[in-house]
């Protein structure tokens, strides 16, 4: 075995391990906003694990850029996603977001 | 059998619960059990590109990262107020 195939796959096995947990921790949390810190690692951690895996393997190819091209999609695409979700619970929860009369520029109204 | 089939294998365990999450708790909860499925969907689909040595089949993976993050926004705004 090659120590490139070992780096393949130490890397894929840290995708996987990692994608697996992230799994666990979304399944073990109690709401919404505890759940999706978890979407965070396999997002960020793993697509960038495996696509480095398949940059190693595959070299500079047509498969090794596309590979880096999806997990730069996951990694720029999942932090838009989280936030709008946990706004949509936060709304859920306690209504649209308005800012408080007396807070408001010029002061309370007459 | 190499690695790259082991791993998807491995992978695909991780939809097990996601899948539980979808099936359980306030509907927030639910999707943010799809969007982690869509996630490890395009991990699935990005492995089993390279175990099956295909440079096309990367585009599969590409199109669901981009299609579950629009599916995503779209579910966001609709439980925001109307669901």
């Amino acid at each position: 075995m090659s120590p490139v195939d070992l780096a393949v796959a130490a890397l894929l096995l840290v995708g996987v391990v990692v994608t697996l947990f992230s799994c666990l921790g979304v399944l073990v949390m109690r709401d919404a906003h505890d759940r999706l810190h978890y979407t965070a690692p396999a997002t960020a951690i793993a697509p960038v694990a495996i696509a480095a895996a398949v940059l190693l393997e595959e070299r500079v190819s047509a498969a090794g850029v596309k590979a880096l091209l999806v997990a730069l999609a996951l990694l720029v695409t999942n932090p838009v996603l989280s936030h709008a979700t946990a706004r949509a619970a936060r709304i859920r929860k306690f209504g649209e977001w308005t800012v408080r009369e007396d807070l408001q520029e010029g002061g309370p109204r007459p | 059998m190499n690695e790259w089939t082991l791993a998807a294998l491995a992978l695909l365990a991780g939809l097990v619960p996601c899948g539980i999450v979808c099936l359980r708790g306030s509907p927030v909860d639910r999707l943010v059990g799809l969007e982690m499925a869509g996630t490890v969907d395009t991990l699935v689909l990005l492995v089993l590109a390279q175990a099956y040595d295909r440079a096309i089949y990367f585009d599969l993976a590409l199109a669901l990262a981009l299609l579950s993050f629009a599916g995503g926004l779209v579910f966001a705004r609709f439980l925001e107020r109307w669901i």
